[in-house]
């Protein structure tokens, strides 16, 4: 009996010894330099941190093929050290300050609004470090971190198209089918005013939690009953297409407006492109009609397997994110200090590789916000057609 | 009394060295959190261990306590030391009222009765978004505030506080079951008909259980939430509670050293075990059935065994 | 009046799910008294074995469930053997940590074989069928179909064979059934085995209706348990109609009033019944 336990207490010492640690230079003579990826690898929103994680791998993997990226003649790859936060915001600061004590790092992105605020105060301390914030929560830039980038496009920016499109084609009854968690609300809060703001009138909030909830047959009884032309709805994919299959099964002819955290290619997996006549929702990212893209597709299919899931923007904005960090670091000269990385990101997005032109930018706002080129989507006769997005709260850029 | 003294000094000794040896930041806050979750587990010790109920609810207890000091530091700008009492009080009063209702029921009744109230405590902290900051959490609550020199900013001075308070916790258990309250406790939980025929007014002393367990577990979420410096309603759910339910049985149940050796082992091997974070799940549950199956006493309860048969000492608590 | 009926619908084709549950787990609770936390694990295992079935081998949808059917049976059973057989006598509060400890192994499990990926199930069924303008697909007429035929194969079961009398009677006095020579250790590896094969029934009916992940148990289970003690531990009928009436007082309730309170009906209920009568509503006095 005291054997096992013994034995026991030996493992979990030796276990605990054997974490940490991290070199500098590497066999194949490059400069290793960290990066942080503080996110969600277990629990409910695992799949969510596995595509930014698997963006930002692919583009470590690449940059070392390549040769790595050059500051004085020496050149340096990245290695992405990770810490699971279970997409819990009060995680999100210890995960953070774990990465921290195993090893330095200049920079750590973090892919969610909650855990972003929980690390902005925590960045301008020693140790300072450049907060890579994939979010396209706007509220994020009211902090005035100077040490953000804020990655993704604002999702105040969707509405006016999306509503424009399908208010013009269905007719003027909105009903709320939302996500309720805290991002759920605020685009209905956002996507109603603007409803209204075009003359429209929106009915009750029939939100679930798309997250626990099990059968959305009662939820979209309940919609429909209000007899609505448009349906706003959204929530991670695979739920929302879940919702779009009960809503056509219960007759449903009119237009879905989706908030852009669910993604065309994988609601596809689960719904017919017949069933989408009629949705508005962001461009999916593997048609992009940008010069990169149709390489950067190849290129993940090749790494991941045909079986791969889809190809998202989670994906290529982190996946454009690290190289862009690469550029930045070789525009400023070094991989430690964050000010002068910081600084040099609006020269990188305007002197990034063509091939890496999955997005077009052009510099980075005074609040930090990466400026890029996105589209709608509006599936019509069985075609994604494409509307440009306007870049909310100003573009004056560096 | 000479075991006694090594079985007390030679822990705390190593408790109070462990920041200076390790100098380690990332250790010693698990460390930190290790004994604020120990400090709740304590008080399911007294619900569970010593009247014999099982409350689901203790995290949400836990969470209570956090989210009224979370709340009243930042929002209210009270010091740590007046809002820990208040957020105590407020958590006290809250078990009394549930207790009243819950404490109709017992046993397996009383179980899923406090797994409904745990439940409902997270759904009403996730929907009352004004105060409690929905689901991202409260973040950005203040360390304690200096009392005279002693200033509380630094990692290490958290350590000894939170050990000062885990301590203190442990001392008034070990009162508590000594004094006459805490034999009523066992009298109870041996047989409630019994104690009832020997005059003791059971419901009574249930609904004292189960308020001491309830204000245990807001003093380790207050903390908690003081040391971390935010919290989140994941803190105060049913799966929190699984956790410490099982720190408990691991460690022990009705046994002094228990919890805290049931904390801190089963912590510390989630923490070995993040090197193999898929796998960490899968390496768990077997690990709990095998001590429930084999020490069913849990460690410290199988420790003390075999302490009485070296000592040649009858294995009686 | 329409919308009322279509939420009936609804409410029914979800009760049959939460009945299905919550009688597998009633079985072992009032049988074995085995407060099994790792009962929803089975059901989310079932799923798996039906989406495997489904996707990787093609199967037809009937195999997929006879499949589904064996192998959940057989780890019910084999939970008893190598679990529960060993903790005999101990409180219930040690099963249940035993019980945690085997929703851990189960979920991790998933999790690592299949990632945590919500996983779509193709719909073998996907017609609509409607009337008095209440629409319905078929696959939810399978479930309420089958959940009825399992319910009345279950309860022929229990009263009409041997096997199922002598469950009956450890559930009522194992000292007993051990003196009239029953085979205690047996019946509670068939008990086991028989609550495996009704997970195995509820998750591979609903598999093609939800999305298949790691953690798909852990909102039902907690819901079963509400309904165990609502009906009575061991109670059948119990289940069944605690199941139904949930699941509709759920559905009518998001309807008339909001669905994002809908989750918190359950926990409300039991609360209330419980404060008026402590030992629940089906229970003949003990």
């Amino acid at each position: 009996m005291v054997g096992r336990k013994s034995v026991l207490l030996v493992a979990v010492a030796l276990l605990a010894a054997g974490c940490g640690g991290g070199g500098d230079e590497s066999d194949d003579g490059m400069v290793v330099v960290p990066f942080g990826f503080v996110g969600p690898l277990s629990g409910g929103a695992a799949y969510y941190g596995r595509n930014v994680l698997r963006g930002l791998e692919m583009a470590a993997e690449e940059i070392a093929a390549n040769g790595g990226f050059v500051i004085d003649g020496q050149a340096h790859r990245f290695e992405v050290v990770t810490a699971d936060d279970r997409y819990l915001p009060y995680e999100t600061a210890t995960a953070t300050r774990r990465l921290l004590q195993q090893e330095q790092m200049s920079t750590i992105l973090v892919p969610h609004a909650g855990g972003i605020r929980a690390v902005q105060e925590m960045n301008l301390n020693e140790p300072r470090f450049l907060l890579m914030a994939y979010s396209s929560e706007p509220s994020i830039l009211e902090a005035q971190n100077p040490l953000q980038i804020m990655l993704p496009p604002r999702f105040d920016g969707y509405q006016e198209p999306f509503v424009r499109v399908l208010m013009g084609r269905f007719g003027t009854r909105l009903a709320l089918l939302g996500t309720t968690t805290a991002y759920g609300r605020a685009w209905t809060e956002h996507v109603s005013a603007e409803w209204t703001r075009r003359g429209g009138t929106v009915g009750g909030n029939h939100g679930v939690d798309y997250n626990t909830t099990t059968d959305f047959t009662g939820a979209v009884s309940r919609a429909l009953a209000d007899d609505p032309d448009v349906l706003f709805i959204g929530g991670p994919s695979q739920p929302t297409a879940l919702v779009i299959r009960a809503a056509r099964e219960q007759g449903f002819q009119g237009g879905f407006l989706i908030m852009d955290q669910a993604k065309f290619m994988e609601m596809l997996q689960i719904v017919s492109m017949e069933a989408l006549e009629g949705a508005v929702g962001v461009y999916p990212q593997e048609l992009y009609p940008t010069e990169g893209t149709p390489g950067w597709v190849a290129r993940y299919y090749e790494r991941f397997g045909e079986d791969a899931p889809p190809a998202t923007s989670e994906v290529a904005i982190n996946y454009q994110g690290l190289h862009l960090l690469a550029r930045a670091m070789e525009i400023a000269g070094t991989t430690e200090d964050p000010d002068a990385i910081r600084a040099a990101f609006g020269e990188a997005a305007r002197t990034i590789d063509d091939d890496l032109r999955i997005f077009d930018m052009n510099g980075v706002t005074e609040g930090g916000h990466l400026a890029r080129a996105v589209f709608a989507a509006h599936v019509l006769n069985g075609e994604f057609i494409a509307e440009p997005i306007p870049v909310p709260g100003g573009t004056e850029l560096r | 009394m000479i075991t006694r003294s090594v079985a007390i000094g030679v822990p705390l000794l190593a408790a109070i060295l462990f920041p200076l040896v390790v100098d380690n930041a990332y250790l010693v806050s698990v460390a930190v959190t290790a004994y604020v979750t120990a400090i709740a587990v304590y008080g399911l010790d007294i619900l569970l261990g010593y009247t014999g109920q099982l409350s689901l609810a203790h995290a949400g207890f836990f969470g209570v306590g956090g989210y009224a000091v979370g709340i009243l530091t930042s929002d209210y700008g009270l010091s740590f030391w007046s809002a820990l009492p208040l957020a105590l009080a407020l958590t006290a009063l809250l078990g009394h009222l549930i207790g009243l209702a819950a404490l109709r029921t017992r046993h397996d009744y009383f179980a899923i009765f406090t797994l409904a109230v745990g439940v409902m405590i997270v759904i009403v902290i996730e929907r009352w978004e004004s105060l409690t900051g929905g689901t991202d959490g409260l973040i950005g609550i203040p360390a304690p505030t200096s009392i005279g020199p002693l200033s509380f900013a630094s990692l290490n001075a958290q350590y000894y506080l939170v050990l000062a308070f885990l301590v203190l916790t442990i001392y008034v258990v070990w009162a508590l079951m000594h004094s006459l309250v805490g034999r009523t406790f066992l009298a109870v939980r041996n047989s409630e008909e019994l104690a009832r025929a020997v005059g003791i007014d059971t419901g009574r002393t249930h609904q004292l259980s189960f308020v001491i367990s309830a204000t245990l577990a807001a003093l380790g979420g207050a903390l908690y939430a003081t040391f971390l410096g935010s919290i989140g309603p994941d803190v105060g759910d049913v799966p929190m509670t699984f956790n410490m339910l099982v720190y408990l049985m691991i460690g022990g149940v009705a046994s002094l050293p228990g919890p805290l050796v049931g904390t801190i082992l089963i912590m510390g091997l989630m923490q070995a075990l993040t090197a193999f974070q898929e796998y960490s799940m899968m390496i768990l549950g077997p690990i709990l059935v095998l001590v429930v199956i084999f020490f069913p006493q849990g460690l410290a309860g199988q420790g003390r065994v075999l302490a009485n048969k070296v000592l040649g000492r009858s294995g009686d608590a | 009046m329409t919308l009322f009926l279509q939420q009936l619908v609804n409410g029914v084709a979800l009760g049959s799910v939460y009945a299905l549950v919550a009688l597998g787990l009633t079985l072992v609770y009032g049988v074995l008294k085995v407060p099994n936390f790792a009962h929803g694990a089975l059901y989310m295992m079932a799923a798996y074995v039906v989406y495997v079935a489904l996707t990787a081998v093609e199967a037809p949808y009937v195999v997929a469930i006879a499949a589904a059917i064996v192998a959940i049976g057989v780890l019910g059973g084999a939970m008893e053997l190598v679990v529960f057989r060993h903790l005999e006598g101990k409180t219930p509060v040690h099963m249940m940590i035993a019980a945690l400890g085997v929703l851990f192994f189960l979920e991790g499990t998933a999790d690592v074989v299949w990632g945590p990926d919500f996983r779509p199930v193709p719909t073998p069924l996907d017609g609509v069928v409607s009337a008095f303008g209440v629409n319905i697909t078929e696959q939810r007429i399978l479930v309420i179909v089958a959940a009825v035929a399992t319910m009345v194969g279950l309860y022929t079961l229990l009263k009409r064979t041997l096997v199922g009398m002598s469950i009956e009677a450890l559930a009522q006095d194992r000292e007993g059934a051990l003196l009239v020579g029953i085979d205690t250790k047996r019946v509670a590896l068939l008990t086991f085995a028989i609550s495996g094969v009704l997970a195995a029934i509820a998750g591979s009916l609903i598999a093609p209706l939800v999305l298949v992940f790691p953690l798909m148990g852990a909102v039902v289970i907690l819901k079963a348990f509400v309904i165990v003690i609502l009906g009575g531990m061991g109670s059948v009928p119990g289940a069944i109609i605690g199941g139904y009436l949930l699941a509709i007082a759920e559905t009518m309730a998001g309807t008339y009033v909001a669905f994002a309170f809908s989750e918190l009906i359950a926990f409300a209920l039991l609360v209330l019944v419980l404060v008026f009568r402590p030992t629940g509503l089906f229970t003949k006095g003990t």
